[in-house]
Order: C-alpha cells, then structure tokens, then sequence
C-alpha cells in the first residue's frame, strides 16, 4: 500500500490552503520572518527573538509567527511580512528589534500599516 | 499552479443574510461562461473587516474591493474586470491606492519585471513544513505524470518547453533526459549539481532554502522520465541551512511517501541522497561532481563518454542544475506551451540572476529571458550607490567576463552574451563601480581560478599561473611593453588545451577586461597609473591640509603609526611608513584623506 | 675460457640509478639488460614529487629518461624478473634470470590503468602490509561509529573524512591512518581526498575560526582590506591559528550572501555588512566572553 494517494495530497492541500490564507478565524494575523542565511546574517534571528517576546508578553494567542525563506531583496534584510486578516500582506524592510516592536503594536495589533518602514503590499507575480 | 485571479468572497453571517450565496452561485455561472474555470477560483471568506458593507467582494492579487454588490451587476463586473481586466469603479468600495498609502508590491521597480516560476514559492511558504508547499500545488505535478504520462510524454513535453540547462552551458534539458532514458544500463541515475562555486552567486541556494520540494519534485519527475530509481543531490558545505532544509524535506517528503517505494501507488520509487561537498570549485564541473561522490580525486575526465552513457558507478546518469530541476513540475502543470511563450527565441523561460555588487538592491531576482542589462542594473538593481559611476557587470564568475556600459542593451539570452563575451554562467551578476580596477579585478579571478584548478593539465595550473604573474606584475607597476599581447595569447592557449570547463574558461575575465578595458591595462603599464586608485603600488595617500579639522580619528586608527599631526591642526600621512591599508579613508568624517598617482608621468 | 670482455651488462634494479647506469653503458656501445622486480621501471623517484636538494619536480627528471631507457637500442628491459643465479667472475658472468608472468600481452597493454582500478581484490600494483594504528580509547570510541557506517560502502570516503572533521574540526594524521587501514583504502588517496578539498585541513584548527569571504560582491566591497585588517589584529597570516589556539583565520571563495557584502562568518555566526573598523570589536568580544561570545553588528544600526 502507498503511504499516500493522490486525492489525499488534494486534501491536504485544501486543509493547509485555509489556514494559510489566513481564513476561517485560524488567526487574526500572520507574521512571517524571512530567513534565508542573507537574512540571518542581516540579523533575522534577532527579530525572531524580538517578535516571540512581544507575543509572549503580551500573551497573544491568534497571532501565527513562522519563518520563510529570503524574499529576493537581500540588500534590504532583514525583512518580515506582515498579514493582517481580510488585508494584503505588507512587507517591511531593513529592520531592528525596536522597529519590529512598533510594527508589532501598530499593524498587528490594531490594523494600522507602519509606512516608514514598509516597503510595499501585495505579493510577488508568479508567472 | 496557482489560479491567476482569486475572489475573497465573504460569506459570513451577514453577508449571507443580504444575499452572499446568491452572488456567489451567479459569479460561478458568468466564469463558466466565459470558460475562466481554470484561472479564477472562488474562496469563501468569513468576516473580512468591512462587513457592513456586504455582500463584498475582494479580487486578488489586484486589491480591488466591490461592495454591496446584486446579482445584476455580477455579469458585468465579471466581463469587465476579470476578463478584460478593467476594474469596475461605480462598484468599488474605494480605490486601493487610498485605502493603501504605500506601493504595491509587484509596482516597485524592484520587483516590477519580475516573474516567479522557480521561487513560485520563495516567502510565501516555511521550507519546513511540507504541507505548505503541498497547499501552493507542490508534487501536483509529479501525482500528474504517475498518473497520467508515460515517461515519453514528459520528456516530449520537457523538449517542448524549450527549458535549457541552467548551469551555464545551456544544454537542452529534454534532449539530455532523452539520451539518458535511451542508453541501455541499470540502474540510472539523476543527480542536482547544488556545487554553486561560482563566488558571487546565491541563486541555488536561495532556491534550495526557498522551496527544497520543488527541487525534489523536479527530481523525482526526471527519474521516472530516464527510468532511475535513485537521486543525489550534491550540495556545497559552505551552505549549511541549505543543507538542513533539504535533509529536512527529504525525511518530510519520505514520510509522506512522496519519496520511496511505490509513490502515490503508482509502483515508482525514488529515493534521493544529500551529498556534501567539501569545497572545491572544480566538483561544480559533472564529471568531476560525479568523481568526488564516489570519492574519488575530484578530477574531470574526458567526455565521451558523457554521464549520459557512463556516469555515477558508470552507470548511465543525468544531471542538471538545481535551477533546471525547479522549473520541472511547472512546466509540467502549466505545460510547455505556457513556458515556451516566455523569453526569447532560443533562451525559454525565466532565468535566476543574483544580484550584487556596487548595486543598490542588491538581491535574488527571476526575470523571463530577454531583459537587458541595462533593465538589471537601472531598473530592478535601482542604479550604484553613492553617486558613483556604473563602470562594468560582471556576469559568469570565473568563468565569465566583464560587460561595459556600451553593451548594457544587450537582451539577456544564451547566444547573445557569448557574443559579448561572457557567459550566462549560473547567473552570477556583480556590479563593480568606477572605484573598481580592472587589472586587479581580473587579477582576483585568476587568484581564485589558479587556487581551484585541480592541476591535472598543465594549461590550466601552469597557465593560470603565468598569467597570475603577470597581472600581479602590471598591478605592481612593473608591466612591460608587450604584456597585454602576451596576456592575450596566453589566455587563448589555455582556452584550447584545457580538458574541463574551468580551465577553458578561466581566461574569460582577462579577455573580455583586456577587450573592453584595455586603456586600464595600458595605463598601468605605460604611466604606471592606477585610474581606479586600487593597486596599492601605484598609489600614495595624502591629507588634504585644508579639509583636516585634526580630529585626530585617522592618527588613533592607523595601523602603522604612519599618521602625525596635533590635535586641531592638520594631520600629515608619512608616505614611507604607509601601508595603504585605507583605515583612515575610512574613518575620516572631513574626508581629507585623498588618494593621487604616485608616480606622476 | 676466454678473458676478453664480451661487451653486454646487467643492470639489477630499474631505480633511477639503475636507469641512469643503464642509459650511460648503453650510450657507450654497451649491450645492457635491465632487470627489474617490480611490473614498471622508475623505482621510488617516480613516486616523489621533489627532489633533494634542489627542489626539482622528480618526474620533469626522470620522465624523459624512462622513455630513453624503453626506446634504446641497446638496452633490453627485463621486467617482472629476479636474479635467481649468478656465476662467473668480473667481466665474464652468467646470469640466470626468473621472468614472473605478468598475465597480460605486452604487445597489447596501452598501460591506461583501467584493470587496476576494477581488480576487486586490492587496489595496489604492490602488496601493502597491513599496518596496525593505535588509537586511545576516546578516538576508538568515535572511530568505531564511523567504521561500521562506512565499511565496505563505495564513496564512503569524503563522507566519513565529513564526520571526523566534525568530531575533530580538523583531520589529524593518526586518525587518516587509522582510516586507511580500517577502510581498506591506500593511505595516499586518503590523503588526496584530505588535501584537495578546502573545507579540510591537517593542522589544529583554533576555537573560533574567523572565515573572511572572498566572493566577488564580498571582493569589489573591500573584503580583501577587512582580511588584512584582521591579520594584522590577530597577528597572523590567512591559513593560520594563533598561538593560544583561540582564531583561526581563513578566506572562502563565496558564503552565498552577497546581498549582505562584505561578509565574515566566525564558526556558525554569519556578519553581513561588516567594515574593517569593525575587526577590533569583533575579535574582543569573542575573547572576552566566551560563553555567550558574538556581538550584535548584523544588525541594520550598525550597518552606515
């Protein structure tokens, strides 16, 4: 017996569609660190640090942290993406522990977008 | 492969209650209508943030929000925005450009010319977690050829493509498989050169760190394709959260049972291997790649035989480029005719650059073939920092060479950049800046290329040798009348006699500097002049009495106790203690520290 | 008998004196046989790489000689052979000479070495003595992990000289013995394997090794000034440790991080954008604390 059939890589396809579009209620906002070795070497593991301590102290529970890979402009890392629900997601570029703390509280908390920091919203044309 | 338009339609409760199923039942009629079934997709949404507003309705990737919308206006919105792609404004909620103050992402110049097909998924997903990239459509593909395609019709549909090999040499990827499939010996092979040498260029591992599936995937496509039932993926040390990605994936992918025996219970195995090199440029060239996996002296060999017919264990196997093997399972969901309308005449599809240098966004880019330079280095590289002039791209790495500005309109394509000589390369792209020295930058490649070359033909190891010598000696000031023609002649010698891919382009940097450059050259030797003001010999360092505050900065920070001067009164550098190490160009504020010829001609 | 000088020499031995002893006597209208034990003429010279005393590359000496020695009429090669007699006195001896069989028609053999490398049952022209490696118990206990990995696997040895050079950070000698022995290859291609790839090295390597990147991004952005900043602050050159064992300084031909340019990465911590005003910092403050050592300039504030 294979281990997977095709209608079940559909299905989890599905499943996993959901969440990451941020939809059904999984999550009122969705953090992604881009964390490629030009990003940690930019410094990307500090504001990792720095986002899981704003959420631990502030006890959030439906804010999702998680990592990704480098999103094309090195020379700008460290660099995070920012999804609120029901928004385009807006990433924001050559960061700090401080700025990320500000972003934190302005865009994920109440919706606002930092746009001294922000570099542009949407996401990337894929052919 | 992702739809091209997605519609966030909200159906929660109160969107309902005004008629929200309704419109989507009526949007669903107007796109089969107009056969759109395979590019739009309708997602439900629950409770977007303007609700009063319902039934609303959100087009992605456009941002564009229609509100209060009824049955009657679906036709219409339908036909206007989503087929002829005009936004229907009476229905908006408002523009995005108000309700977003900042750009849109693919609008900056940065990622305008853009066009993902293998970082489809970069940022978008964790490597990580497997399932992410299952949700983005990844080993869709490969269920589609188990299912579906005989291996003849992969291949067939790979050819078709046009996809060339990304490595540099740009082999046709299809007509590779179709030898290697061909060639009677078991079992096969199919391998994933990740050696990525070339300094000056990330993209494989940006690729592999973005999306290791796609890499796999690709894999395990080309091995049902030739019939191989085993796959390595070579991998360079110096990468090592590439390394752990991968290894991840692999175990993910094994679990899942999209690696290993009878996948998706199609009764084909594939089983891939992560082999770490161990630092050596030359294991990037396939023979002496499939050498060091069988540890062995990492030497290249002779071709024919290729890998094709005698490859790993002498066994018939094919490699490509990580790059090659990403673009696998899109072609394979899209089709070959959707890749081959990408890019140009000879050169199909996108192609990974990696941008550096003196640039200002400095980055990873995928741009369908064709661009030019000047778009590269203007437009998506966004110009040279700090006022300075653009003075060449370096393109290929070691094995490519310099284009000046004159040729910066040349259309990126495989033929087109052999005419200028360089190379497509990897795709490597380094922007040097007027305060770059020709002679010296050619002199660094030969550094590295004479340090790498395995030393098995002598035109190689000696050859890189000679011409390192007398590079260092033009830069020491002591070139002779007749060196350029030497260099020249040399270089060209080396290129015949050489057995590998390093040694017969490990000249490239010298030649194509010498063509475009040659006045650098000649001023080195003729006036023993520095234009760039790098090589050390050629040079003096000053202060300029009139802009020194005597901050005193350059006296604490030399390194040589070359530096005097009292505190508030101008510094003075002493020219025979001076080591030209630049620390008090550095650190000087006034920027008093200027640099002039040394020997004045 | 007859006292007179008959005019044809046995050289015993086809080492480079031999060789050259041969080529002389022949040059002088000598008949000569050379008689050699071993399969080639060469002897040990051919496996030099220079000779005494003046450095000169041992092949460049004697790979014309060899090919003089084979084409010349007046010498005959005896190879494969052994004296198994000898009579007669000084200018009138007789020899009797036992020919081993070599197996392959020397008419035919192109000498490409093929059948050597495929002969499954050892991989030396010579039979090698097996030599016993002692290791302490600590070694053992790590080699044995290895040795059961990778005994009998084809291409194992680049991935086990991997695992060694993570247990050790660096190959050291009696371990490549060891190996050798265990694994049943000759210690010259492990040696081979060892020296020809970059990421290994023979000799100790310091706590914290400082790599500078060489990539041409890194290059064009000054890296080859923040190595010289860094050698003249650690007061050694590149391929070095210092003394108490605390840096080593390397360059790598590319990180793969050109975004970040210039780049130096101690042991695991990667810096982008670093200047040479930076070395000073960068090496106090892996010296000072060494538990939590590494300083925070990845960073964008410290960046301009």
């Amino acid at each position: 017996m294979p281990k997977l059939k095709v209608e079940d890589l559909e299905k989890i396809s599905e499943k996993v569609k959901r969440t990451m579009l941020l939809r059904e209620g999984t999550g009122r906002a969705k953090i992604i660190v881009h964390m490629g070795t030009c990003g940690i070497a930019a410094g990307a593991r500090n504001i990792m640090t720095a986002l899981l301590k704003e959420i631990e102290d502030k006890d959030i529970k439906d804010v999702i942290l998680t990592t990704s890979s480098c999103a094309g402009l090195c020379s700008r890392e460290p660099m995070i993406t920012v999804e609120v629900q029901g928004q385009p997601p807006v990433k924001y570029v050559d960061l700090t522990p401080e700025k990320v703390r500000e972003i934190f509280a302005k865009h994920v908390l109440l919706g606002e977008i930092v746009k001294e920091y922000a570099l542009a919203f949407g996401s990337e044309r894929v052919a | 492969m992702a739809y091209r338009t997605n519609l966030m339609l909200c159906t929660c409760t109160m969107c309902v209650s005004v008629g929200a199923l309704k419109i989507k039942r009526k949007i669903e009629e107007e796109i089969k209508r107009h056969n759109l079934e395979d590019e739009i997709q309708i997602i439900p949404v629950g409770s977007s943030w303007l609700c009063t507003r319902g039934p609303t309705l959100i087009v992605q990737p456009d941002d564009v929000v229609y509100q209060f919308l009824k049955e009657d206006d679906i036709p219409h919105l339908v036909e206007e925005h989503l087929l002829k792609g005009r936004p229907v404004k009476s229905l908006m909620y408002i523009h995005p450009e108000t309700l977003h103050p900042i750009e849109k992402l693919h609008q900056i110049p940065f990622y305008r010319q853009q066009r993902l097909i293998t970082l489809r998924n970069r940022g978008m997903i964790d490597p990580d977690k497997i399932e992410e990239c299952i949700a983005r459509d990844g080993y869709k593909a490969l269920a589609k050829v188990l299912k579906s395609m005989t291996p003849e019709e992969v291949i067939q549909e790979i050819k078709d493509s046009g996809l060339r090999g990304r490595g540099g040499a740009g082999f046709p990827t299809g007509r590779k498989w179709e030898v290697c499939r061909a060639v009677k010996g078991s079992p096969k092979y199919v391998v994933c050169n990740a050696d990525e040498g070339d300094p000056g260029a990330f993209m494989d591992r940006s690729i592999i760190e973005a999306d290791p599936h796609a890499v796999l995937e690709g894999m395990a496509i080309g091995a049902y394709a030739i019939g191989a039932s085993e796959g390595y993926i070579y991998i360079r040390i110096e990468y090592p959260l590439a390394i752990k990605r991968l290894e991840r994936a692999i175990l993910e992918a094994r679990d899942y049972g999209l690696l290993g025996e009878n996948i998706l219970g199609a009764g084909f195995s594939f089983e891939a291997h992560v082999f770490k090199g161990a630092g050596a440029f030359v294991c990037g060239e396939e023979t002496s790649l499939l050498a060091s996996i069988e540890s062995k002296p990492p030497e290249p060999r002779t071709r024919p035989p290729y890998p094709a017919q005698s490859g790993l264990w002498e066994k018939p196997t094919n490699i490509n480029n990580v790059e090659t093997w990403a673009n696998v399972a899109a072609i394979i969901n899209q089709g070959a005719k959707w890749f081959s309308e990408i890019g140009t005449e000879t050169s199909k599809g996108t192609k990974v650059f990696s941008l550096a240098g003196n640039i200002n966004n400095a980055g990873l880019v995928e741009v369908p073939m064709g661009i030019t330079l000047r778009e590269m280095v203007y437009d998506i590289g966004g110009g040279i920092p700090n006022g300075k002039k653009f003075k060449a791209v370096q393109i290929g790495g070691p094995s490519g060479g310099v284009v000046p500005d004159s040729l910066l309109d040349l259309p990126i394509d495989y033929e087109r950049l052999q005419e200028a000589g360089a190379i497509m390369g990897s795709g490597g792209m380094v922007v040097v800046d007027e305060d770059t020295c020709m002679v010296d930058f050619a002199k660094y490649f030969l550094i590295f290329t004479n340090d790498e070359s395995c030393g098995k033909c002598t035109s190689c190891r000696e050859g890189s040798a000679a011409m390192l010598e007398i590079l260092t000696r033009i830069t020491e000031g002591k070139g002779e009348e007749g060196d350029i023609e030497f260099l020249e002649e040399l270089g060209e010698a080396v290129k015949e006699a050489s057995q590998c891919g390093l040694g017969q382009t490990l000249s490239n940097p010298v030649l194509s500097a010498l063509m475009h450059f040659r006045d650098e050259f000649e001023a080195h030797i003729k006036y023993k002049k520095c234009p760039a003001f790098v090589c050390k010999d050629l040079i003096t360092y000053s202060i300029d009495p009139d802009k020194c505050t005597g901050c005193g900065l350059c006296l604490k920070q030399c390194p040589a106790d070359a530096i005097t001067g009292k505190l508030k009164k101008p510094h003075q550098i002493d020219d025979s203690n001076c080591i030209k190490c630049g620390v008090c160009r550095d650190s000087c504020k006034a920027k008093a520290v200027i640099l002039k010829d040394r020997f004045d001609k | 008998m007859e006292e007179k000088i008959r005019g044809s020499v046995l050289v015993v031995g086809g080492g480079i004196a031999g060789i050259q002893a041969a080529l002389d006597l022949a040059d002088s209208g000598f008949k000569v046989y050379l008689a050699e034990k071993g399969p080639s003429i060469g002897g040990v010279m051919a496996q030099l790489d220079k000779t005494f005393p003046t450095n000169d590359c041992a092949m460049c000496i004697l790979a014309p000689k060899l090919v003089s020695t084979g084409r010349h009429p007046n010498i005959k090669l005896i190879t494969n052979a052994e004296i198994e007699e000898l009579t007669g006195k000084a200018g009138n001896f007789t020899v009797s000479v036992k020919k081993n069989p070599r197996y392959v028609d020397e008419s035919k053999c192109t000498g490409c070495g093929l059948c050597v490398e495929n002969c499954p049952v050892r991989k030396a022209i010579y039979p090698v003595e097996k030599v016993e490696v002692k290791l302490g118990p600590q070694d053992l206990e790590r080699m044995k992990k290895i040795i059961t990995e990778y005994k009998n696997k084809e291409g194992a040895l680049l991935p086990a000289l991997h695992d060694i050079n993570i247990g050790y950070s660096y190959l050291p000698e009696n371990i490549l013995r060891y190996i050798s022995e265990e694994l049943d290859l000759p210690l010259s291609l492990v040696y081979q394997i060892a020296t020809f790839y970059n990421a290994f090295s023979l000799k100790p390597k310091g706590k914290y090794t400082i790599n500078v990147c060489m990539g041409t991004a890194c290059y064009v952005k000054g890296g080859n000034r923040i190595v010289e900043s860094f050698e003249r602050a650690l007061g050694i050159k590149v391929g070095n440790t210092t003394e108490d064992l605390m840096f080593g300084l390397e360059t790598i031909s590319c990180f793969g991080c050109c975004g970040q340019a210039p780049v130096v990465v101690v042991n695991e911590d990667l810096y982008g954008h670093f200047r040479a005003t930076k070395v000073p910092q960068l090496i106090k403050s892996y010296s000072e604390t060494p538990k939590k050592a590494g300083m925070e300039v990845g960073n964008a504030e410290v960046k301009g």
